[in-house]
């Protein structure tokens, strides 16, 4: 049998159309973060880019689960609704010290590799279209978080819990090491290994991936639970952040992770994608959101161009394809 | 063979619609056992109110299925849509023949961009619609971040106007749902969403105006979604950009429900219809009998699995 290489275009000339198609995420990122530097001064201080930088960590993570179930064809709209649920689950151990936190991450693992097996039998054996599986899965996660906390928000979670969001190791803030450590193991799972050829082969065409012996049903099960698992883990940090545990936190995170790896081209038709450039399709979106912050704009201002961006995104990824 | 086809089409879509109906007649009559409250006329008339907007909203939400599209842009549209009329009426009250039609004239409008944008940049419909809903809320945000606006007296009381003991405003929705029936399934235009969702490529093919028939039905999605608009905005006398949030994945439910596959090309508005009666007779009945409001949210994603896993295993025998 042949090499399967992973179908990523690879430019071989060097010219500026190549250069721009390979690298045209970095070239807009640096030069949108020239345009910030440049409008705002107070941007490029290190205390707005850990800020940044801080906010991006826990979308980097679901984004990287995100990109998963979007290479093989699908989208979860559970994750945000995950996300709080796992905040949730948090609290319920009651903890008010720190030697609960290796049990609550294992708990919210495990809960959220359940949750991400459901999904992914829906998907696979029962033929539900994965947005309205999620879709079900967002609104009964929504549904039992509420029934439990009866809509009233939280805060009895072991003190430990902040250093999540502003802890450091060697001065790199905790967050983003485990943004990293997630990036590189699934990186190297989705790249590197013969597990991520199944994945891709699935998502651009799962009748060849059947007839070369490959059971799509399996591969795409597992990147739904990749997914629910990145979004439990990133649940825990974004609870680090904000403290408190209202129903809603991570709230928009679903869209927003869609929106990235969409503007990192990851191709909503399946097999064509890159964790590390969707992840700079977080960068991309973070700063954005930073920028119009910083200018000044009203904040609402932050909705209009994000949806300007992600059509303008998704446009330009089509027309290059074609 | 395309007889065959059609005869198929036919019996697959009718088994759908048998099985909701006994599910409304399950719940009318378990109803009746658990509540006293459930079975009466004062009951029945608060329910058709109720289930004016969201059938409204749904009923574009069809269009657009059949299609193979989806459109999440609607909430976004009504809240939108609710501001506009509300202000616009607070500013001239007199002015009420000449706000309504702007506002279905420019909801329609963004419907017809929606479907335009698929079609000119090649994107996918959830792409789009996300992007023009977070846009139409941006700027509704922009505009007003309160509810505000009032209506004039006569638009309030249209809505809550009864004819033998019916709200005016059901009777308004069954007609409006009768008609886009009779279209779909008899007119020529009606029929092409149906090939367009079903095979676009064979559609082209066949010579059939492809992008217009997409166009078409988005633009209708939107036109629905300003009537549900008038619809809220006549109950609730203000604008809210914030009242439809919900509706956009609400909308989603009943099309599913009654059978319309996402995947396109099958289904019908009938179905739709029912998928609304029976949501909403369910929230209804769950009310009465104290039912928490969180739980009702688990049941609603029950039903979504449970209603897509029989027709999806059905398609497949």
């Amino acid at each position: 049998m042949a090499p399967l290489e992973t179908p990523l275009p690879r430019s071989r000339g060097v010219s500026v159309a190549s250069v721009f198609e390979r690298y045209g995420l970095i070239v807009f990122l640096v030069a949108l973060l020239l345009v910030a530097a440049a409008l705002s001064p107070t941007f490029l201080r290190p205390a707005n880019l850990v800020n940044v930088l801080t906010i991006a960590a826990p979308l980097g993570m679901v984004v990287v689960g995100q990109t998963f179930v979007i290479l093989v064809r699908g989208l979860d709209l559970s994750v945000a609704s995950l996300m709080a649920t796992v905040a949730v689950l948090a609290t319920a151990f009651k903890a008010t010290t720190n030697d609960a936190i290796p049990i609550i991450f294992v708990a919210a693992i495990a809960f959220s590799a359940v949750v991400g097996l459901v999904n992914g039998w829906l998907v696979a054996k029962r033929n539900v279209s994965p947005f309205l599986a999620t879709l079900a899965m967002m609104i009964i996660l929504q549904g039992i978080r509420f029934g439990y906390t009866g809509g009233a928000p939280i805060s009895t979670l072991p003190p430990g819990m902040g250093f999540l969001a502003s802890g450091r190791i060697f001065g790199i803030p905790v967050n983003l090491i485990t943004l990293a450590l997630l990036a590189i193991v699934f990186g190297t799972v989705l790249h590197r290994s013969r597990l991520g050829r199944e994945i891709f082969m699935v998502g651009s065409n799962p009748k060849a991936a059947f007839l070369n012996g490959v059971s799509p049903d399996r591969v795409i099960i597992f990147c739904y639970v990749v997914c629910s698992v990145c979004a439990g883990i990133g649940g825990l940090f974004l609870l680090g952040y904000v403290g408190t545990v209202s129903n809603w936190v991570g709230q928009g995170y679903e869209l927003d992770s869609i929106v990235a790896a969409v503007m990192g081209g990851v191709a909503l038709t399946g097999g064509r994608g890159n964790i590390f450039a969707a992840l700079l399709g977080v960068a991309v979106l973070v700063v954005i959101n930073n920028l119009v912050l910083l200018l000044g704009f009203p904040i609402e201002m932050q909705l209009i161009i994000k949806g300007i961006i992600i059509i303008g995104a998704a446009a330009f990824y089509r027309t290059r394809l074609a | 063979m395309s007889a065959v086809v059609a005869e198929f089409r036919r019996n697959r879509l009718s088994l759908s619609y048998v099985i909701v109906v006994a599910l409304l007649i399950l719940l009318v009559v378990a109803g009746g056992f658990l509540s006293d409250r459930f079975l009466t006329w004062r009951n029945f008339g608060n329910l058709f109110q109720q289930l004016v907007v969201l059938g409204m909203v749904s009923l574009g939400q069809t269009f657009v299925v059949l299609l193979g599209g989806i459109d999440l842009a609607v909430g976004s549209l009504v809240s939108a849509s609710t501001v506009f009329i509300a202000h616009f009426l607070e500013w001239r009250p007199d002015l009420l023949w000449l706000a309504l039609p702007l506002a279905l004239i420019a909801a329609t409008t963004i419907g017809a961009l929606n479907g335009l944008l698929t079609i000119v940049l090649r994107v996918h419909p959830l792409i789009v619609t996300l992007g023009m809903s977070s846009i139409i809320f941006g700027g509704t945000l922009m505009y007003n971040k309160e509810p505000g606006g009032s209506v004039p007296r006569g638009l309030a009381d249209f809505s809550y106007a009864k004819l033998w003991g019916i709200p005016v405003t059901a009777i308004v929705l069954v007609a409006i749902f009768a008609l886009a029936g009779l279209w779909l399934q008899r007119s020529r235009s009606g029929r092409s969403i149906y090939f367009v969702g079903g095979d676009r490529e064979a559609a082209r093919l066949n010579g059939l105006p492809v992008s217009r028939i997409v166009v078409m039905a988005y633009a209708l999605s939107g036109l629905c979604a300003g009537l549900a608009a008038i619809f809220l905005t006549a109950r609730t006398g203000v604008g809210d950009p914030r009242i439809g949030t919900a509706l956009t994945l609400q909308s989603i439910t009943p099309v599913v429900v009654g059978g319309t596959v996402l995947a396109g090309g099958r289904g019908g508005v009938l179905g739709t219809l029912l998928g609304v009666l029976l949501v909403t007779m369910l929230n209804n009945l769950l009310n009465f009998l104290n039912v928490s409001s969180y739980y009702q949210w688990v049941i609603q994603g029950l039903i979504i699995i449970i209603a897509v896993s029989i027709h999806a295993t059905k398609r497949r025998q």
